[in-house]
């Protein structure tokens, strides 16, 4: 088979091979909010046993939430709005999520204290962790000194 | 391939917030007629004001105005609109160059199916899919198909500040997942970035979440530079839950800076002597376990070894300990010690914090305190203490005021302050 009539047959295999797993799926939408009333750093192992118990907001949730969200981001917009993401993930933010929310003391966030000299340490420490929020973007504080 | 200029450009552009008004103001009802009994309109508006020095001995006393909404049910209950942005304004010195400064962070119609979760978002769009956590002006859609597998697919303009370049800038990519029930979900994702026709990114990616039995989760992925044909990352993470009150976790990532770091656009991550060591890679390895004493006193220590290909080693180590007195109370304590082999990665760092509501009113109280092994611009002691409230109007209203005391190696006495105005309008739900 020459190499042209390979690509002209997965041009039209892949296309109906798609379709035909989209018009066979019938699962039925998450719901898109909630049914209950959600505590903060809920567990939801406590009701759920399938995969949804994964999710749990646990201590370490703060550094493994990446891995859920990037997988199924939709279970996440249940309980939380856009916005939610936004604080942290932003594209231009000029204002610590630290100091949005002092009065939370009690969550994880990043950039508590005394960041300007932090920053330093640990950049050095792991830069990939700062390349993940600032990399691309919302990097406008930063280049004030990093030009 | 176009050698890249480092002088940056904002790609947004100064007319964001002014779309985001425009979008919500004139489009909204235009495309919305019935903004009537069906359409259910939701939101928040945040108001900050906030006073601080920086360090180039600006007093800053900036407003800012958040505003996130979204409108369900436009017309049919699959279609919804959400957008935010913020707006500031300077009372005082002006920040970054500018008296004011505005952003869209998204905004998108998006149409939600009330089978196979379907999703297709038109507009600015965040998408987290596989080695993908891009922000779009584009089009992202999801579904699932048969047998458990899903697709996704996003294509648009890169939100980024970026290099100067000109031409075209496109960016599109997607990821195919399979789920086998509760047992295991994993996908293959893959996404491109063209400038002016020049591949400018490119990376593959592997994603996983194996769940072998309850409360054993192991997360993780793997990302290839298809551009410098090299592994950027593999990070992966074990939690282990099974126990009655113990729970451990397990994080492991490999770092290879030359292809992790590759077309940043800002020059803190310019591979050079002085910022990031060329051909540096990491390999961290962190472990953390929690006990949980009684239902409110809970208990963890964790360390996390750093262990560099040029720069050596470094080691951080601690533990802490939470007490809720209540639902609204309680308090927590932290330790950590950092061991590096250079000058600055030795340290101690302590924080106290505790928290609880009187009526109506949310206290805070915040201590950070970081001591040196080395002096740092003559200082080996750095710390900040924060408090905070929080005042319940009501269901829709909270207003706030914080302030915040510190010093340390960038200035001998910080003092900032921070009062916000919280608005929630519309349906209940979410966060």
């Amino acid at each position: 088979m020459t190499k042209t009539s390979t690509k002209l047959l997965l041009s039209l295999v892949v296309p109906l091979l798609l379709f035909g797993m989209y018009a066979c799926a019938h699962t039925t939408s998450m719901a898109t909010v909630h049914p209950t009333e959600v505590p903060a750093f809920p567990v939801c192992s406590d009701c759920h046993t399938d995969s949804r118990a994964a999710l749990n907001h646990t201590s370490d949730f703060s550094t493994t939430h990446k891995f859920y969200a990037v997988q199924n981001k939709q279970a996440c917009t249940i309980c939380h709005k856009e916005s939610f993401c936004s604080d942290c993930h932003a594209h231009k933010e000029e204002i610590k999520p630290s100091d949005k929310y002092k009065d939370s003391v009690e969550r994880a966030l990043p950039h508590r204290g005394d960041y300007l000299n932090q920053h330093k340490i640990d950049g050095r420490v792991n830069p990939a962790s700062c390349m993940k929020c600032h990399g691309r973007s919302n990097n406008e504080r930063c280049r004030v000194c990093h030009k | 391939m176009k050698s890249i200029n480092l002088c940056l450009s904002e790609r947004s552009g100064p007319g964001a917030f002014r779309l985001l008004v425009l979008t919500s103001l004139l489009l909204g009802p235009l495309l919305f007629p019935a903004l009537s009994a069906a359409v259910n309109l939701s939101g928040d508006s945040r108001t900050y004001l906030q006073s601080r020095e920086t360090a180039i001995d600006q007093n800053i006393l900036g407003v800012y105005e958040y505003l996130d909404f979204a409108v369900q049910n436009v017309g049919n209950e699959t279609i919804s609109f959400h957008t935010g942005g913020w707006l500031r304004y300077d009372l005082r010195d002006e920040q970054f160059g500018r008296k004011s400064n505005n952003d869209l962070q998204y905004s998108y119609l998006s149409f939600r199916a009330a089978t196979d979760n379907t999703v297709v978002n038109l507009g600015r769009v965040m998408v987290f899919e596989g080695v993908a956590s891009e922000r779009v002006d584009g089009v992202y859609a999801r579904t699932d198909m048969a047998a458990g597998f899903g697709i996704s697919a996003f294509a648009g303009n890169p939100v980024e500040t970026n290099s100067d370049l000109s031409g075209n800038d496109l960016i599109y990519g997607g990821r195919i997942g399979h789920q086998g029930g509760d047992l295991y979900r994993i996908g293959v994702s893959a996404l491109k970035v063209e400038k002016d026709s020049d591949d400018y990114r490119e990376e593959q990616g592997v994603d996983l979440w194996l769940h072998p039995m309850n409360k054993v989760d192991i997360t993780g992925r793997s990302s290839y530079n298809g551009v410098t044909k090299g592994w950027m990352e593999h990070a992966y993470a074990l939690s282990l839950g099974p126990f009655d009150k113990v729970r451990l976790n397990t994080e492991a990532s490999w770092i290879n800076y030359d292809d992790y770091f590759f077309r940043a656009t800002i020059s803190a991550f310019a591979l050079q002597p002085g910022l990031l060591t060329p051909h540096e890679g990491v390999r961290i390895l962190g472990q953390d376990i929690s006990y949980a004493a009684t239902d409110k006193l809970y208990f963890t220590a964790d360390y996390k070894n750093f262990n560099y290909d040029i720069a050596g080693n470094a080691n951080y180590y601690g533990g802490k300990v939470n007490y809720a007195y209540s639902s609204v109370s309680g308090s927590g304590f932290s330790y950590h010690r950092m061991e590096g082999e250079s000058d600055r990665l030795q340290y101690d760092e302590y924080r106290l914090y505790g928290y609880t509501k009187i009526d109506r009113t949310n206290l805070a109280v915040d201590v950070i305190d970081i001591s040196y092994a080395n002096a740092i611009n003559g200082v080996d002691n750095s710390y900040s203490l924060s408090v905070a409230a929080l005042y319940d109007l009501n269901e829709a209203w909270k207003m706030g005021a914080d302030a915040e005391y510190s010093r340390n190696p960038d200035f001998d006495r910080d003092v900032r302050a921070f009062v916000k105005v919280l608005y929630r309008f519309g349906s209940k739900g979410g966060v």
